[in-house]
């Protein structure tokens, strides 16, 4: 069982109005693996992660979560709704505009998908986000509005709020690209604390200093093509690909 | 006045407030149902409830007391009067409540719902969770707002011979032949049930303003 | 069809009724409006009769309009002062929508920066000119909506005055449908001109709004 990857991905194909944004993919994903992926902006990276989950319906190919396939169910035919969500319980999203629910307290956007989603109870619920809450720094915070809080201290929150469904896997969109400069630090320490405990992470991300510490895998993709797959040592010093240098040199 | 008159008009603000108390529980009910069905853009039924909103927003509401306290009978329907008053409130407030909830749609933000499919929401939960309990909040201030609308429009039932708040000053001031006193108190305690719906607005106006980040 | 037929006969009662309403309505509204604006701008000079008039416009904004039209009919003849239906029935929409003109123009007025008044100043303007020339014409294009809100409002307001006994437009639909008993086709009749004069109303908001429009107010 320990051998089945968290995320499988075979010949994923997605266009939007005829444009092709992503072609052929295929990318496996080991527990506990950190993979970043890189490219400029409109190169796919978003659209990749969003199909993972279903956010977007993939044209072609397939994606497993931890051996399961999602989206389409055994006998070849579209998941319903229910299916579905059930599937996007086992994968944990955080997103570029931190998307935490205004209208509940930090402590109960962590609670509210494992009581809602999952049926469990509210006090093991609690017990769970004030671990994980305490994990990301910010269990002080725990009765505090979203309003009250820094983007850093959003993004914190909103990555407990994704571990409160101990997910296969952790999908991050572009974490850190809308916080302000003296931010982006703490929420790249919670992310490292992360990997060195385990958790599979999947990073679409232009922090090039963190993809090359923490990655075991690094992906380029270039106009909905995956150019470039290696280890971050390969990647960042002798890349395979002239446009991935011709990237670095920018970056 | 007299204690006499002061039960009477109590009386009167005591049919105001639940004739209008019931129309509003109604009102604020229905203009969700009004501005969910707009939200999913039905032909044909898109266009009446616009034409409904339209009509309804543009209609004196002592016309529309009249209208439906009268023309009912020749539809063959027989309306008591209270029924035709509750009606009548109940049509006007439902409109402006759909528009007041269709804002608080339109404003919705998409990716809040994202963040939810993603945590493993169905559409179903995640209105019900996510969505609805924001809404109520946003649209709070503006049903509240239009809540003592329906107080300010209320006298309009009189016209049917309803003894409200307003009629009742009549009644008084055929006992008592001076008119100036009742009207001032019965202007006192519109103020006091109006007064207290604009502090429940400027509290509502509060909560809601923490939900826009 | 024949209530229709009767209606279209009864259309002279009719017509008077809207012609009626149409001067209250305009009338009122205009008179309302200058009202308002004079209030505006005695909010903006200090001295402390500011203070009552704050109350008074918080008086109207709480209280029905008709039994302000009560009061001018029905009350002040109690004083000595016996004003007809139809002259009570204007001065109290008048009094009822300067408050609240004046209201929506104070809303405005708070959050207008206040550098322009300076540089108005700075340039010598005195107190009424800056109010005349600089204020209120912003006052005035930013809240066009809420204008418009006012408009519908008081030209729903008139039918109340059917209550004192104003032969308006709702009273005429009254009379002739107790006189021919057709209820349903005299109000329907009458709703649907309620309804034309808001459209008209909304049509030239619509059309005032580009006014604002073409010197960069509208950003919404």
């Amino acid at each position: 069982m320990s051998d089945v990857p968290a995320v499988r991905i075979e010949r994923l194909s997605k266009s939007f109005g005829g444009v092709e944004v992503l072609r052929d993919i295929e990318l496996t994903v080991n527990k506990g693996e950190v993979v970043s992926v890189l490219g400029s902006s409109g190169s796919g990276k978003s659209t990749l992660l969003r199909c993972i989950n279903w956010l977007e319906e993939p044209d072609r190919g397939s994606i497993h979560i931890a051996g399961q396939r999602i989206g389409i169910d055994a006998s070849g035919r579209k998941m319903r709704n229910k299916e579905l969500a059930a599937l996007r319980a086992r994968t944990g999203m955080v997103f570029q505009g931190f998307n935490l629910w205004p209208h509940l307290t930090v402590l109960h956007n962590v609670m509210e998908s494992p009581v809602q989603v999952k049926g469990m109870r509210k006090d093991e619920a609690r017990r769970i986000a004030l671990e994980l809450l305490e994990k990301v720094g910010m269990v002080e915070k725990a009765d505090a509005y979203p309003y009250t809080l820094s983007g850093g201290q959003k993004q914190r929150v909103a990555i407990a709020r994704a571990l409160a469904m101990s997910p296969e896997v952790i999908l991050f969109d572009e974490p850190t690209s809308a916080l302000d400069p003296e931010r982006v630090g703490e929420v790249l320490q919670v992310m490292k604390n992360l990997s060195a405990e385990g958790y599979t992470m999947i990073v679409v991300t232009h922090e090039m200093e963190f993809a090359r510490a923490v990655s075991d895998q690094v992906v380029f993709l270039e106009k909905g093509l995956l150019i470039e797959k290696s280890d971050p040592e390969t990647f960042f010093t002798n890349p395979a690909s002239e446009r991935v240098r011709r990237f670095l040199e920018l970056a | 006045m007299n204690g006499q008159a002061w039960l009477l008009l109590l009386d009167g603000a005591w049919t105001t407030l639940w004739i209008s108390g019931t129309a509003i529980a109604i009102g604020v009910v229905l203009g969700l149902g009004v501005a969910l069905l707009r939200m999913a853009r039905i032909p044909f039924l898109d266009q009446l409830l616009v034409v409904y909103v339209s009509l309804a927003r543009a209609t004196p509401l002592v016309t529309l007391v009249l209208f439906i306290f009268l023309s009912a009978p020749t539809l063959g329907l027989n309306l008591d009067r209270n029924t035709a008053a509750i009606l009548a409130l109940t049509l006007n407030t439902a409109a402006f409540n759909a528009e007041v909830w269709r804002a608080a749609f339109l404003s919705f933000s998409r990716e809040q719902r994202e963040a939810a499919l993603a945590c493993g929401m169905t559409d179903r939960l995640f209105f019900r969770r996510i969505m609805l309990p924001q809404m109520v909040t946003t649209s709070l201030p503006g049903l509240v707002n239009e809540m003592s609308f329906i107080i300010k429009s209320s006298p309009a039932i009189a016209v049917i011979g309803i003894v409200d708040l307003t009629r009742v000053t009549n009644r008084i001031t055929a006992v008592t032949y001076e008119p100036l006193p009742p009207i001032l108190a019965a202007g006192l305690l519109y103020m006091l049930i109006v007064g207290v719906l604009i502090k429940l607005q400027a509290i509502a106006e509060r909560k809601a303003n923490r939900l826009a980040m | 069809m024949s209530e229709w037929a009767i209606v279209w006969e009864a259309r002279g009662a009719i017509l008077d009724g809207f012609y009626n309403t149409l001067i209250l309505f305009g009338l009122s509204v205009t008179l309302a409006f200058v009202l308002g604006c004079a209030f505006a701008y005695w909010l903006e000079t200090r001295n402390p009769a500011t203070l009552a008039l704050r109350g008074f416009i918080n008086c109207m904004r709480m209280l029905p309009f008709l039994i302000l039209a009560y009061l001018l009919y029905y009350g002040l003849p109690s004083l000595g002062l016996r004003l007809n239906a139809w002259t009570a029935g204007l001065i109290a929409l008048v009094v009822y929508y300067g408050a609240y003109f004046g209201e929506v123009l104070r809303g405005a007025r708070l959050v207008l920066p206040e550098g322009q008044v300076e540089a108005a100043k700075a340039h010598g303007f005195t107190g009424f000119k800056v109010f005349r020339r600089i204020v209120l014409p912003q006052l005035i294009i930013k809240t066009r909506p809420l204008m418009g809100n006012l408009l519908i409002l008081c030209l729903k307001d008139t039918a109340f005055l059917t209550i004192i006994t104003v032969q308006e437009l709702t009273a005429a639909a009254n009379s002739v449908q107790s006189t021919y008993f057709v209820p349903m086709e005299a109000f329907v009749v009458v709703i649907l001109l309620y309804w034309l004069i808001s459209i008209c109303l909304e049509l030239a908001l619509k059309w005032a709004g580009r006014f604002g429009a073409k010197r960069g107010f509208e950003h919404v």
